[in-house]
């Protein structure tokens, strides 16, 4: 019975904070043109940042701050799996190797995942993408690698290196900004520079720029926590 | 120097923690004396801005990218913010230090990555002056808190980390749909600019945003009932980050649970939000003490005493809904609460390193373990005793100034049955810190073989007993400096203000 009585009023409960929420939404104008920011952003993304894509424009230049933040979150997510995961000693325990459809495919793909996932990162400021999915990307090239072969790993340190070195390549392009132009991660190789010409791959500033340390990052990452969790120790 | 320079706290600590993968073959050592040398090049940045900040009265706005708000995300680091990013970062020294003899556990390179972050995360979410940023901030600290609760790599680390988790996924998630509504509603993200547009708000809308945003910080702010994962995850982190986690994580959800509170009080649905809280803060004392008493684990027993003075700085926050945040009550009530902030810090820290000090030592930290400190290891059981008198509140040491002002505070607001449950609750504190320093002196008379203490550890418990009897004796300065920062928290008119927001359209 007191079972009964609880699930009652927990139901109860959310009944009456889902009948708030709901009058809340009813009052907030979705669909309305209530952009206010984003009206600015789209009338001056062009001649502001000279990126065409504007998503990219207000991820990486607009509201970079942000996106170095969820940099950090990546990179913490895989710092963290690193050290729950750490062992001395620890080797990948798959035995069966993956079919020739596998393997086969892998060899050929491999390649081209990566050349996609470049593509991706260095075309973020003209079309849609940039350094996160493009770093996806090349990092499910390295987990097919080690879905098909058995004993591939990726060269962990060299990886783990290179994440760091991203990472802050990041921060100093934004510390320049802050001698360039007084501002950090002010936009210097556009609005003090002024190369490239918009819609040409040259330009966009420094979006192509942060986007491949992004990808960079992204790719070794996700690749490193792929590493950890296939990796088991003796114990 | 320009204001702008202020983005290095923010960068140091970053770019600090990116480079630890290429140093990772230097050793234990290498490692973590390069993080105490990064705590000490981010207090300089952070005494620098602190300096600049209480001379020129001014707040420093950083606009990053050149953007200026609300186009671009700015950081907002007037008395409050340059006096916690201080803390924050002399805190981090102190436990940098204690590091070198606290921390064995491998892999030590990614402790420190963890280490820097933890100190990035809560700097960040103290200096934001936009509310998405906030959210991306709390997630690095909440993230970073997770993986360093679980370091040790323990059952109970693990189900600690675990709790949190999932305690702290669905705060997050609640925050993030609060800034959705919000977002919704204004079409600005910028804290002031949304200060300025509270009162044209819909007041449901408003009420509904700010008790998801209330509920989702309430998690990293230690609130009754959401902070059922505290004592675990205090009790299962290394001991330098348990240390942390009191003296500024919970602090940075607290004060940015205020902060995005106090700015929309212009709006019709806030003091009933403000009375919510008080409960909230109220029932966080009592339950905290409660459950102190019944501890026999050192640790987790000051995990919940922590609990509850936090509990007792948000009351005095909450004290505001009633008074109206014009009044003098209301300025008297924040600036206490900042006040007890600032003490709890420097109490907590002390309690949690002497704590901590003694598992290394002897191996854990049980009300047994404790007999007889007083003959084993008589600095550390001195600075605990002190640390122990402070925190209940005897005249002398910093607490009893800030707590005797957020009780005046909460009388003269009306709120008479807290102040009496809080007083309660208090005499219950007493009871068992008191026992903790009988069983230190006075009993386990069998045990005497004397441990030798390490010096610098030492020379922190005594400079933080220093500080603690300082403040008790001469309150004065440290007040002039809380009421400014009071201040800068609840004038919201001067907040919007000193945020050269541009015009980007009119709304709603």
């Amino acid at each position: 019975m007191v079972s009964v009585l609880k699930r009652a009023i927990a139901i109860a409960f959310i009944l009456i904070i889902g009948y708030w929420i709901a009058s809340a939404l009813s009052h907030v104008p979705f669909g309305a043109d209530k952009m206010l920011v984003g009206n600015y952003y789209l009338q001056h993304v062009e001649n502001q940042t000279g990126a065409i894509n504007a998503v990219t424009a207000i991820v990486v230049n607009y509201r970079g701050f942000d996106t170095l933040g969820e940099v950090t979150v990546l990179f913490i997510a895989s710092t963290g799996v690193a050290a729950l995961l750490w062992e001395r000693k620890r080797k990948r325990t798959a035995r069966t190797e993956g079919t020739i459809v596998l393997t086969t495919g892998t060899r050929l793909l491999f390649p081209f995942i990566l050349l996609f996932g470049s593509y991706i990162f260095i075309h973020g400021h003209l079309t849609p993408g940039g350094g996160f999915p493009g770093g996806a990307t090349i990092a499910t090239g390295f987990l097919l690698m080690y879905l098909a072969f058995t004993t591939y790993r990726i060269p962990h340190r060299g990886f783990e290196v290179s994440e760091g070195l991203a990472g802050m390549g990041y921060v100093i392009v934004g510390l320049i900004g802050l001698a360039v132009g007084g501002y950090f991660l002010f936009d210097w190789i556009w609005q003090t520079w002024k190369i490239g010409t918009v819609g040409n791959l040259v330009s966009g500033g420094f979006i192509p720029v942060i986007y491949t340390l992004i990808a960079i990052k992204v790719g070794t990452e996700l690749s490193g926590i792929v590493d950890n969790m296939l990796r088991e120790g003796s114990s | 120097m320009n204001g702008q320079y202020a983005a290095l706290l923010i960068a140091i600590p970053l770019i600090s923690a990116f480079f630890v993968p290429l140093i990772k073959k230097a050793g234990r050592k290498a490692i973590l004396s390069y993080v105490i040398a990064v705590t000490v090049a981010q207090i300089a940045v952070a005494a620098w801005v602190f300096k600049r900040v209480y001379t020129t009265g001014k707040p420093i706005i950083v606009m990053a990218g050149g953007w200026k708000p609300p186009v671009g995300i700015n950081l907002y680091i007037g008395y409050f913010a340059a006096l916690f990013v201080l803390i924050v970062a002399i805190a981090s020294f102190l436990m940098a230090v204690f590091n070198l003899r606290a921390m064995k556990t491998e892999p030590l390179d990614k402790y420190a990555m963890l280490f820097l972050l933890l100190m990035l995360g809560a700097t960040g979410m103290i200096a934001t002056g936009d509310i998405f940023n906030l959210f991306v901030f709390m997630e690095i600290t909440s993230i970073t808190a997770y993986a360093l609760v679980a370091y040790n790599k323990t059952g109970e680390a693990a189900e600690a980390s675990m709790k949190y988790m999932i305690l702290g996924g669905i705060g997050s998630s609640f925050f993030l749909i609060g800034i959705a509504l919000i977002y919704g509603a204004t079409g600005t993200l910028n804290m002031a600019q949304l200060a300025q547009f509270a009162g044209l708000v819909n007041s449901t809308v408003v009420q509904a945003a700010l008790a998801l945003l209330i509920f989702g910080l309430a998690v990293e702010a230690e609130l009754f009932p959401l902070n059922a994962w505290a004592p675990d995850a205090y009790q299962a982190s290394p001991h330098p980050i348990t240390a942390m986690f009191a003296a500024f994580v919970v602090k940075a959800g607290l004060y940015a649970m205020v902060r995005v509170l106090f700015l929309f009080q212009a709006s019709s649905g806030w003091s009933g939000i403000m009375k919510l809280l008080v409960i909230m803060a109220t029932l966080t004392v009592v339950f905290g003490e409660f459950s102190a008493l019944r501890q026999r684990d050192v640790k987790r027993m000051v995990a919940y005493s922590s609990i509850s003075q936090i509990g007792l700085a948000a009351f005095g926050f909450a004290l505001v809904g009633k008074a109206g945040a014009s009044t003098g009550v209301a300025s008297l009530a924040v600036s206490a609460a900042v006040f007890h902030m600032v003490n709890h810090a420097i109490v907590k820290l002390l309690l949690f390193l002497a704590v901590g000090y003694v598992a290394i030592a002897l191996g854990g930290t049980k009300l047994e373990h404790f007999k007889g400190l007083g003959r084993r290891m008589p600095v550390t059981a001195f600075s605990i005793t002190i640390a122990a008198f402070a925190v209940v509140g005897i005249p002398m040491f910093n607490v009893f100034w800030s707590k005797v002002k957020l009780l005046i505070a909460g009388v003269e607001a009306g709120y008479t049955w807290s102040v009496f449950l809080i007083l309660g609750a208090s005499v219950v504190e007493a009871v068992y810190y008191f026992r903790l320093v009988h069983t230190m002196w006075f009993s386990g008379e069998d045990v005497n073989e004397k441990i030798s203490e390490s010096v610098p550890i030492m020379a922190m418990m005594l400079a933080l007993v220093a500080v603690i009897i300082y403040i008790g004796l001469y309150p004065n300065t440290v007040w002039h400096v809380v009421q400014k920062a009071g201040s800068d928290l609840l004038n919201v008119g001067s907040y919007v203000k000193h945020v050269p927001l541009i015009n980007v359209g009119v709304r709603p």
